[in-house]
């Protein structure tokens, strides 16, 4: 056929044909999805109409929304040492280094499990334990820190060079000491960064957990959007982005300089 | 003092890894194992360690309690709990060193003594203030006092492997063992490290695997070759050409060349010294 010296050279029209195939996907999909583009025009001047009544922001609900912003950061606050703390317990227990292979597949698992779930998910079930409030927000995102701080922490560990730990275990130490003196002093900066990372997550999480009734700030914007209030509705997203912009500039600020201090004392 | 009786390792497709390896080392002695890659030296030194279980064949090693009495260990049959008893008693030099790099100098010398220390102790307090001073004059003792808050993965290899010396010398214990300390270093260097483990030598047995055939001549008081798995010469440092062209086979021109170019090295490992100093941000304090 296409062949010459049994070279085949159908192999150079490949990209054509997946290119094809991932189209023929995508139609399939928005044919599922019940995508209408004319909708899009025909509804143009609802959307224009509703972002008018999102003006001009309410600003009576001004001192509401800062103190419900501070609520929404000391959830994030309480929440990620906590997650930080649990993360520390499955990434040591995740490392097959230093774990023993049967506490490595459990820690495996359920960190895979909890990357999987979405934090809403975790919130939905917390709040049939605990109630609706800030406890069961605050669990959620203590839990949801596991499968990304976890993992990352995991994997690190068993990045250490294999020689370091086993010069450190010649000394005649336990399993405890070992990862107290070879294992966290390798590894600790690193999964600070990304702590400091998950905290900026985290505050935008609480605002998402908070709508569904975890409180703070994304309650009081769910609230006002049910209430068809659009103008606090306004006010109460500003201070979200007031709040979000804040804690990325915060987070790359102490990132930047753990990074530096690692960098310089590597 | 450490006694080695009939030592095997088979793998399990029936390869013979080391064969009937039997020798005994005192105090006074610093012997310096020599072979071809793959002959059995480090595999012989890791089985010591409890690293690796020996097909057959006992490892010996006994140790002068602090109370005066005498306690024999005998490596191949040990509960994980004895083993850390055994292991804090032998004073391991890796290649490289093989510290904590992030932790300083004073820390990995410290870490020496850490299996003396309970667990409890060490996640909540540390090491005490006279502990500290003691690694100090270890540290002092190489040469090394002005790196000791430096962290060890700024330092050069031939620094790192007098941190790991001290680290060895501050644990206190009844043999050393030394795995290539001296492999990864240039020819001054080397000398450095051999010059500073041979006093070791004058209390405590220790056990080197070398692969410089020059330096063993020239700073052990004897050399065991093994070849294949099996030791076929032990007894005085000063082996003759023919009995080293035994050893090394195919490698000894390798071997044979290193001492030629000690000269031209000398200079490099200076600069490589200098370099490492100059490096951004690991100005000395």
């Amino acid at each position: 056929m296409s062949g010459i010296d049994g070279y085949d050279f159908r192999r150079y029209r490949r990209p054509a044909a997946y290119l094809t195939s991932l189209a023929a996907l995508i139609a399939l999909a928005a044919w599922q999805a019940e995508v209408d583009l004319g909708m899009f025009f025909r509804n143009a001047d609802k959307g224009v109409a509703q972002l008018g009544a999102h003006f001009p922001p309410d600003s009576s609900v001004i001192g509401i929304m800062v103190k419900e912003s501070l609520i929404t950061v000391a959830m994030a606050l309480l929440a990620t040492p906590l997650g930080g703390a649990i993360s520390l317990v499955f990434g040591i227990a995740a490392a097959k280094n230093i774990s023993p292979p049967f506490i490595r597949s459990i820690a495996r698992g359920l960190i895979s499990i909890e990357r999987a779930l979405p934090e809403i998910v975790v919130l939905l079930f917390l709040i049939v334990v605990f109630g609706i409030g800030y406890f069961a927000g605050i669990m959620a995102l203590a839990i949801g820190c596991v499968g990304m701080l976890g993992r990352l922490l995991g994997d690190a560990i068993e990045e250490i060079d294999k020689k370091t730990l086993e010069s450190v275990e010649l000394v005649g130490v336990t399993r405890s000491q070992l990862v107290r003196y070879a294992v966290l002093p390798e590894v600790l900066p690193a999964f600070i960064s990304n702590l400091i990372f998950r905290f900026e997550v985290n505050i935008r999480a609480s605002v998402v957990l908070g709508a569904v009734g975890a409180g703070g700030v994304g309650y009081e914007l769910g609230k006002a959007m049910d209430l068809s209030d659009y103008q606090q509705a306004t006010t109460a997203i500003l201070a979200i982005v007031v709040l979000v912009l804040l804690s990325e500039r915060l987070s790359d600020f102490l990132r930047k300089k753990v990074n530096a201090k690692s960098a310089a004392l590597a | 003092m450490i006694r080695i009786d009939g030592l095997c390792k088979k793998l399990p497709d029936g390869r013979s890894l080391l064969n009937n390896i039997s020798f005994s080392v005192k105090a006074g002695e610093f012997v310096g194992i020599l072979g071809g890659s793959g002959a059995g030296k480090s595999l012989t030194l890791r089985c010591v360690m409890g690293l690796v279980q020996p097909t057959a064949g006992d490892i010996i090693f006994s140790r002068t309690k602090a109370s005066g009495e005498e306690e024999t260990f005998c490596i191949q049959n040990l509960s994980e709990r004895r083993l850390r008893e055994a292991r804090r008693d032998m004073g391991v030099i890796f290649q490289g060193g093989n510290l904590v790099k992030r932790l300083t100098a004073l820390e990995n010398v410290m870490m020496g003594r850490l299996g003396h220390i309970s667990p409890v102790r060490s996640w909540l307090y540390g090491f005490t203030d006279q502990e500290a001073k003691e690694a100090y004059e270890v540290l002092k003792s190489m040469k090394m006092e002005d790196y000791a808050s430096r962290r060890v993965g700024n330092l050069s290899g031939g620094e790192q492997q007098r941190v790991a010396i001290a680290r060895a010398i501050f644990q206190k214990p009844a043999l050393y063992l030394a795995d290539e300390p001296v492999s990864s270093l240039d020819p001054k260097n080397a000398r450095k490290v051999m010059k500073l483990l041979k006093p070791l030598s004058k209390d405590k047995p220790v056990i080197g695997v070398f692969h410089q055939p020059h330096l063993t001549a020239e700073f052990c008081t004897r050399v065991i070759a093994i070849k294949g798995g099996e030791i076929v010469y032990d007894g005085a440092p000063d082996l003759d050409a023919a009995t080293l062209a035994m050893v090394y086979e195919g490698e000894l021109e390798e071997v044979a060349r290193e001492p030629a170019s000690v000269a031209a090295d000398a200079s490099s490992g200076f600069a490589a010294e200098e370099v490492a100093s100059l490096r951004p941000g690991t100005i000395t304090p």
